[in-house]
């Protein structure tokens, strides 16, 4: 017998569990459902509600010899105590037995259910919660049947009170589970709510400005056992019953989070199909159970008003509708005649689909590897390639023994998620080295935390990783000391990021942080080993696919080197300006609008493929309107090399098509044959092609496990508003350290040096302005507005002060800023963030 | 100059009792509160500030102790206990006539900023109710007659002069004396 396993009965089923399992737990994995309000599996027990009370049985033994007593039958004697026991807190042992249906449980469940009801209104038919609410739920299943209210008696409390723009608190319906508080206390470390008051004058509260400011605040309105949280973007605008659940990604995620958008055909929007909610979708390998705000509530972009609707084409100075044909026989037309002066320029939110389709249409169709990211910020992608995360690995999996790294990244504000996932290996005992040029939100839970000086990031790597090589058996210094924990981890993972770098010096970095991980320790590198790797903090949600598929002008699909590489996007830009480019497509970017191409130069023809008119597409000669991510299917790949599904939610708008219908629609006209019928046709294909991608489908892609916590079906006790996964995990590609040997990078020196007194690094906000997330009205509010900050003596020699409004001018264009003097910045060094991204550090003058 | 910066030595004196920082928050509140009247939100800010907590926290805290106000009270602060025992020998009503008799609603302090009524959990004198505590000193076995008996009394000793220290004050100087 195991003896990590404990044995024990419950309902006369005999059930083998984990040492430690709470009895709730242990029910709910032979789907015994023991009814709760207070507990939930990814929080610790408080046993509050009592909604949990079952008899617990344990064996009875003789005092003296510690022998088990017997019945007369010859099975072990039980003592049940003299009450009922919470579920939810008492955790397993050896024999024990436990009734979930028995009267006494019946009554009681009766007796809490018609106590939480004493006062909660009768309001369920115009409830957000009615139809998916684990009150009601358990009311129907437990509850007395009759009112039993005394009118009179009912406290009438506020029902509309705004805990922030996105969250708002019914203050009758709350049943201070407390379900809320401690998610944001314990899980996200944002306690920016609280209970205020005791017994029925108990309210939630927050103090926080913006109100509820944190990024995680929609997942208590998944969790709330009752419809007290609501979102505004949810709130009244449809019952549970009616809408369908649409798997899909986050589209601003390049962690990969899973979601599931809710929708429902409305008249008002002309019978079609609109998003009405977004929800978590559980994968314990990516987000678990939980979304940050910005995958929750920015999609309204799909159904913006301005959404591009029909093809475009510039007739007399003006762009003009026109049909597909048209416009796609001018585009081959045009692109095929400059085909020796075209480019094409990407975006990184596009799906593997439409970025495979995109590069084949200019490799094959136009012989060109004139290719690139529009707005390229991080290298590595080929890195990657070779020693990034193994494949089979979950961040969950990170504890004690194991080390984590994060260098130029502010991972709180480019992807929570992972923030969250390295907050909790932490506080399992992993250790986390942060290097960074200011201080950050993951600070708190590091273990070493260095802070280098501009221009520093390689050098200072450098030396980590130099550390690393000897053997030491008494650090020197912090950095010796943080050099041997990772070398000596069981498990080691990389974060990096571009923060303050230049794209060159991300790619050294990349390959810094290579070596590192190749280095071995008593014969093992951590490279290719599960739980251990390298991961880019790509700037979107597809940027590790945009890699995988070929957006290079060096590397084809599946990192397969061109002869003749093509023009890079800096090139790119420079060509179009002096004339040495006559055609470019861009699609899914906006390079006029981020500061990259100030107009169209020299260029004879441009051709821009978008969902919004954007200052690029104002420039166009030829404009085609593409789908979003929501109304069609396709596959996104996460920085820990995840390749996954999400499917169509709602019907095309107007006569828009995916992109990589348009470019393989352009392709035919060049005489590519005909385009693929089906994303997941077109993804058969480029499987064949990308090696990485070998062996995987759609089918391949759907494959779910079981996951705990068992979350979903009529499981919203647990799980609330998330939803079961029963559309795919996803599959990780191998890595190449995984099968073969791979040999250490060669590394260039040294940093770019730094020119001036004070360099100005764009920092990331979350909530940056920029074309999806501007169509997201509740966020208006929390936009991050341009922000200058400085330390208080940089500030005064400068002039400026906290609070203070400005204008600067940086990389040639002149921005208001606000002037913050709060101690983010460090001393001669100052922070812009609200700002489209710009590479490395920068010079600014104040007008 | 803040309650931060006029009470830095009682502060630091606080904070050196406990192994915790965040330990030291009801202490320090009653500081704040003596410095500012009430919580307001700058004390429940400076607070937080000093013991690197969010402000919610302090406001729950505020919300769930009945020695913290949370808008300004009067001289005189009558917390009438209406908890089970007291309510079964009618502080309810009493609370009532209290309320008639200074022309204020329960947490509403009277014009001349004399007394402010509040209602409270036990006290620990359920056999002697209704009671009240009147800047936490017991008043028992009322009834109507003796609360405007007391009530008299009071207006006579601030008319006087002889206001004693109020309840703010009190669990202040608690807080600073135990430092
Ligand atoms: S608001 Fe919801 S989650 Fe929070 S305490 Fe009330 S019932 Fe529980
Ligand atoms: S007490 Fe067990 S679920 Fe609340
Ligand atoms: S119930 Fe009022 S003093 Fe105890």
């Amino acid at each position: 017998m195991n003896d990590d396993l404990v044995k024990l009965t419950i309902d006369g089923i005999e059930v083998d569990v984990p040492k430690g399992t709470l009895v709730v737990d242990a029910a709910k994995k032979i789907h015994v459902d023991i009814p709760v309000f207070c507990y939930h599996p990814k929080l610790e027990p408080v046993g509050m509600c009592r909604m949990c009370l079952v008899e617990i049985g344990l064996p009875m033994r003789d005092r003296g010899t510690g022998e088990l007593l017997l019945d007369d039958d010859g099975s072990p004697k039980l003592n049940f105590g003299r009450g009922l026991q919470t579920g939810c807190t008492v955790r397993v042992s050896e024999g024990m037995v436990v009734r979930t249906t028995t009267e006494p449980v019946k009554e009681v469940r009766e007796d809490v259910i018609s106590f939480l009801l004493s006062s909660h209104p009768l309001d369920c038919p115009i409830c957000d919660k009615g139809g998916e609410c684990p009150l009601q739920n358990l009311t129907m299943e437990y509850g007395p049947g009759v009112s039993q209210m005394d009118y009179s008696l009912k406290m009438h409390n506020e029902k509309q009170v705004p805990l922030g723009d996105l969250i708002y608190l019914d203050r009758e319906r709350c049943i201070q589970c407390a379900r809320c508080i401690r998610f944001q206390e314990e899980i996200v470390d944002d306690p920016v709510i609280q209970f205020h008051n005791r017994g029925r004058a108990l309210e939630i509260v927050t103090m926080s400005e913006p109100g509820f400011d944190s990024y995680w605040s929609g997942n208590t309105t998944d969790i709330c056992p009752v419809g007290a949280l609501t979102s505004s973007d949810f709130r009244f605008g449809a019952r549970p019953w009616e809408l369908t659940p649409v798997p899909s990604l986050s589209p601003h995620s390049p962690a990969g989070a899973n979601i599931v958008m809710s929708t429902r055909r409305e008249a008002k929007s002309g019978g079609r199909s609109v998003i009405k909610r977004i929800v978590p979708r559980q994968n314990e390998w990516v987000n678990e159970i939980w979304i940050s705000d910005r995958d929750r509530f920015v999609h309204h972009f799909a159904d913006a008003p301005d959404r591009l609707q029909k093809p475009l084409i510039r007739k007399n100075g003006e762009l003009t509708e026109v049909s597909w044909d048209e416009a796609l026989d001018l585009v081959a037309e045009k692109l095929q005649a400059h085909s020796t002066a075209v480019a094409g320029l990407s975006g990184d939110r596009l799906s593997n689909e439409d970025l495979y389709a995109f590069q084949h249409l200019f490799r094959r169709g136009l012989g060109s590897n004139n290719l690139d990211l529009a707005n390229r910020r991080l290298a590595g992608g080929d890195v990657t390639a070779q020693v990034g995360l193994a494949s089979g690995s979950n961040l969950q999996d990170l504890g004690a023994g194991d080390a984590i790294l994060v260098v130029a990244s502010d991972l709180h504000e480019e992807e929570p998620i992972w923030w969250l996932r390295v907050k909790q290996a932490s506080e399992r005992g992993a250790t986390l080295v942060v290097l960074n040029l200011r201080p950050t939100r993951l600070d708190k839970y590091a273990d070493y935390v260095f802070r280098y000086a501009p221009g520093e990031a390689i050098v200072t790597v450098r030396q980590l990783v130099n550390a690393a090589k000897v053997e030491t058996d008494t650090a020197v210094d912090q950095l010796t000391a943080a050099a041997d924990t990772l070398i000596k981890a069981n498990n080691l993972v990389a974060f990096y990021g571009y923060e303050g770098l230049t794209y060159t010096e991300t790619d050294t970095l990349a390959k810094l942080l290579a070596n590192l991980l190749l280095l071995k320790n008593e014969d093992k590198a951590h490279a290719g080993q599960i739980n251990s790797g390298l991961i880019p903090v790509w700037p979107h949600n597809n940027s590790q696919g945009a890699w995988d598929m070929g957006i290079h002008p060096a590397l084809a699909a599946g990192y397969q080197p061109v002869e003749a590489s093509g023009m890079d996007a800096a090139t790119i830009y420079e060509a179009v300006h002096n004339g040495g480019l006559k055609a470019l497509y861009v699609m899914g970017a906006d390079p006029v609008g981020d500061g990259r191409m100030p107009n169209r130069g020299q260029l004879d023809f441009l051709v821009v493929q978008e969902l919004f008119l954007t200052e690029t597409a104002k420039l166009a000669d030829v404009v085609l309107p593409a789908q979003s991510w929501a109304e069609r299917e396709g596959t996104f790949t996460s920085g820990e090399r995840r390749v996954q599904r999400y499917y169509q939610a709602i019907s095309p708008l107007g006569e828009c098509r995916p992109d990589w219908q348009i470019a393989a629609q352009i392709g035919e006209r060049l005489d590519m044959g005909k385009p693929a019928f089906a994303a997941s046709l077109l993804f058969r294909d480029l499987a064949k092609v990308v090696p990485q991608y070998k062996g995987m489908d759609y089918r391949s892609l759907a494959k779910v496990a079981e996951q705990w916590p068992l979350v979903g079906g009529d499981d919203v006790y647990y799980g609330g508003t998330s939803y079961k996964n029963e559309a795919g995990l996803g599959q990780q590609w191998a890595a190449a350290a995984e099968t073969d040997e791979v040999g250490l990078f060669e590394v260039a020196d040294g940093d770019t040096a730094v020119t001036t007194n004070l360099p100005l690094v764009r920092i990331a906000a979350l909530y940056t302005p920029g074309t999806l997330i501007n169509h997201t009205p509740m966020l208006a509010d929390r936009l991050a507005a341009p922000t200058l900050h400085l330390y208080a003596d940089d500030a005064q020699i400068i002039g400026l002060q906290d609070g203070g409004e400005t204008v600067i001018q940086v990389n040639g264009r002149s921005l208001s800023v606000q002037v913050c003097v709060n101690g983010h910045a460090p001393a001669g060094l100052a922070l812009l963030s609200g700002v489209p991204w710009f590479p490395g550090m920068a010079e600014f003058e104040i007008l | 100059m803040t309650f931060t910066e006029k009470y830095a030595a009682e502060i630091e004196g606080i904070m050196a009792r406990f192994p915790h920082k965040k330990s030291a928050v009801l202490p320090l509140m009653h500081l704040a509160q003596h410095y500012y009247g009430y919580m307001s939100r700058e004390a429940m800010e400076e607070v937080a500030a000093i013991l690197d907590l969010d402000p919610t926290h302090i406001l729950s805290l505020a919300g769930f102790y009945t020695l913290y106000y949370e808008e300004p009270v009067g001289t005189y602060v009558l917390e009438i206990c209406n908890d089970l025992a007291c309510a079964l020998r009618g502080a309810d009503e009493f609370v009532e006539m209290a309320c008639d008799k200074l022309g204020v609603g329960v947490d509403g302090t009277t014009e001349d900023g004399l007394f402010t009524i509040k209602t409270v959990m036990c006290l620990a004198a359920c056999d002697r109710a209704p009671m009240l505590q009147c800047n936490l000193k017991f008043e028992e076995n009322l009834d109507e007659e003796k609360f405007e008996q007391l009530i008299a009394r009071l207006r006579d000793e601030a008319a006087n002069g002889r206001t004693p220290p109020t309840v703010v004050e009190k669990v202040a100087a608690y807080a600073k004396s135990t430092s």
